[in-house]
């Protein structure tokens, strides 16, 4: 009797499990297929993957990295929110109280703060992949574009959120930055004006710099991250056709391998046709994949505690508008168009962040040959990774001399003295 | 009719091209609209900061050959020999509070300089201190005025 019960308990908690998740714990093939295609959340993954993509090498895994810390940022930033006053003394305040009375409030604002400069380099550094993989080359030329948005938006985010603190380094930086952004010509000042909500940095600027860092950009970036994540699981990742197993390499030996499916009455055009694809090269990406994903979270997560314990955020006295810090620097990643700026206004502040965004924003556009995608460093793309590579270590060099070697007056220092 | 307008499934097309296209470009306007209207709210037409027309104190309270620096105003105020003048102390490169030093004015900030009449001396800010009309109120207060740049001709004549 009890026996029957018990059975039938255990049914009932299994029709609810079910009902939730519909694949259990996957045994077979057909259930890793079905466990990735069935959940919202994981068919974002492809059933089956490439060994190609599974190698670490290729990718370093700076997307998937990117967008750890996207959500990193998006958890511990509303975590602070129930705490933070976007009202200038009273910001100052609640950044105190987080530091000394709430409870893990300075550890949570370390993650978030270290999180924000990570994403700046790594997303920078998976951009630099992209390039010298050639990744960007029809069909992602748009990717590229949407890549390069998200880079914009990844530092606007940054930019904005560095204000928040209301310390005597956001202050100052934020004044220097949106300075840069008045030598914009005809509307520099204007735009200034309408991101200051007035001639100064005050109360205004604070809730608009707030709205911005906690609303708009974040839902823009969502999108955008969405977007670029789609386009990734339509075109696949590139470069998996260069290493193709012997059997495909015959498949220019003999008539193209390739199966048609009709899609009946979905569509006018009579079918879809799909490139057969070598089974042998390919694995399931559960757990395959998702393992790996798993375990660079982790490591993420880890490293983030660790250096979040260790270093604390940075908090100066609060905003004094009528003393300047010497030197007053902008937020680092900016410092190398502050170090242009030093030499000329127009040249730093607005011919060259324009024409570098122009550039990579057509640059898919206009490098349009197709070889030497999908490998690093390809000998055909030796003139163009050439040309890439010395703009970037050039933009690099500029913000470490911006960040170690310029002191009071903007004068030469060396770090070590 | 032609036969693009049944499709497949034989059902009469609901909606006609130039209806669609009505419906389009009301939607886009729309949008235009709302963008313009956004872009106008954010606009302030109330400034809670600082008003920029301000007294700076009796005429008096700055004595012949004196140069005083108000730095809640981020302003300079001279009195030479042939009038007053005031000339900000925002550094005109990014937004730093340039120092009086010597006859000259010295950013702390990217080593801009400047001579007595804010005139660039030395990179790398882009133009001169900007100089800002006074004005005598009734009362001899010196009243300046923000929105109303001068010229380093300019002078007030007590």
């Amino acid at each position: 009797m009890s026996q029957t019960i018990w059975t039938r308990t255990l049914t009932w908690f299994d029709g609810v499990r079910r009902s939730v998740c519909r694949v259990g714990w996957p045994a077979t093939d057909k259930d890793r297929a079905a466990a990735m295609i069935s959940s919202l959340f994981l068919h974002i993954h492809p059933a089956r993957v490439s060994r190609h993509v599974l190698k670490p090498t290729y990718t370093f895994a700076l997307g998937l990295i990117s967008a750890i810390l996207f959500v990193v940022l998006s958890v511990t930033g509303l975590a602070l929110m129930f705490y933070y006053v976007p009202y200038p003394a009273e910001a100052y305040r609640s950044m105190k109280d987080l530091q000394f009375v709430v409870t893990f409030g300075i550890v949570l604002r370390n993650i978030h703060r270290w999180s924000a400069h990570a994403m700046v380099g790594v997303v920078f550094l998976h951009m630099c992949r992209v390039f010298w993989t050639g990744s960007y080359k029809r069909p992602r030329e748009f990717n590229w574009v949407v890549g390069v948005l998200l880079l914009l938006l990844t530092l606007g985010l940054s930019f904005t959120g560095y204000l928040l603190p209301w310390d005597q380094l956001a202050f100052w930086a934020i004044t220097v930055g949106t300075n840069i952004a008045a030598y914009a010509p005809v509307v520099g000042d204007q735009v200034k004006f309408l991101l200051l909500g007035g001639h100064v940095i005050g109360a205004t600027t604070l809730l608009r710099f707030y709205v911005l860092h906690c609303v708009m950009l974040p839902l823009a970036m969502l999108l955008l991250i969405s977007l670029h994540v789609w386009r990734v699981r339509k075109d696949g990742l590139s470069g998996a056709e260069n290493h193709a197993s012997p059997t495909e390499e015959l498949a220019g030996v003999f008539p193209a391998s390739t199966k048609t499916y009709g899609l009946m009455a979905i569509s006018k055009r009579p079918q879809a046709s799909v490139e057969a694809r070598d089974p042998n090269d390919e694995v399931f990406a559960w757990p395959h994949l998702l393992y790996r994903e798993l375990l660079i979270a982790l490591a993420v997560i880890v490293v983030l505690h660790v250096v979040s314990l260790v270093f604390m955020a940075p908090l100066e006295e609060m905003a004094d508008p009528t003393r300047t810090p010497n030197p007053a620097k902008a937020p680092w990643y900016f410092l190398g168009l502050q170090e242009l700026v030093s030499y000329s206004a127009l040249v730093g502040g607005v011919v060259v962040p324009t024409l570098l965004a122009l550039a990579l924003l057509i640059l898919p556009y206009l490098d349009r040959g197709t070889s030497g995608s999908g490998r690093w460093f390809a000998p055909e793309r030796r003139i163009a990774n050439t040309i890439f590579t010395a703009v970037a270590a050039a933009f690099v060099g500029l913000i470490v001399i911006g960040t170690f070697f310029r002191g009071p007056n903007w004068a030469w220092v060396w770090p070590w003295k | 009719m032609t036969n693009d307008r049944v499709p497949p499934s034989g059902l009469p097309d609901p909606v006609r091209r130039s209806l669609f296209a009505l419906g389009g470009l009301g939607l886009g306007a729309a949008t235009v609209g709302f963008l313009a209207a956004t872009f106008r709210f954010l606009v302030p037409n109330v400034l809670y900061e600082p008003s920029r027309r301000f007294a700076v104190g009796p005429a008096s309270d700055f004595p012949p050959g004196s140069g005083t620096f108000l730095p809640d105003r981020r302003l300079y105020v001279f009195n030479s020999a042939d009038g007053f003048y005031a000339i900000s102390s925002v550094c005109t490169h990014l937004g730093c509070n340039v120092k009086h030093i010597g006859r000259g004015f010295e950013c702390p900030c990217h080593g801009s300089q400047f001579d007595e009449n804010g005139q660039v001396v030395h990179g790398p800010a882009p133009k001169a201190l900007a100089w800002y009309a006074l004005s005598l109120s009734p009362r001899a207060q010196l009243v300046v005025d923000l929105d109303q740049p001068v010229s380093p001709e300019f002078r007030l004549r007590a």
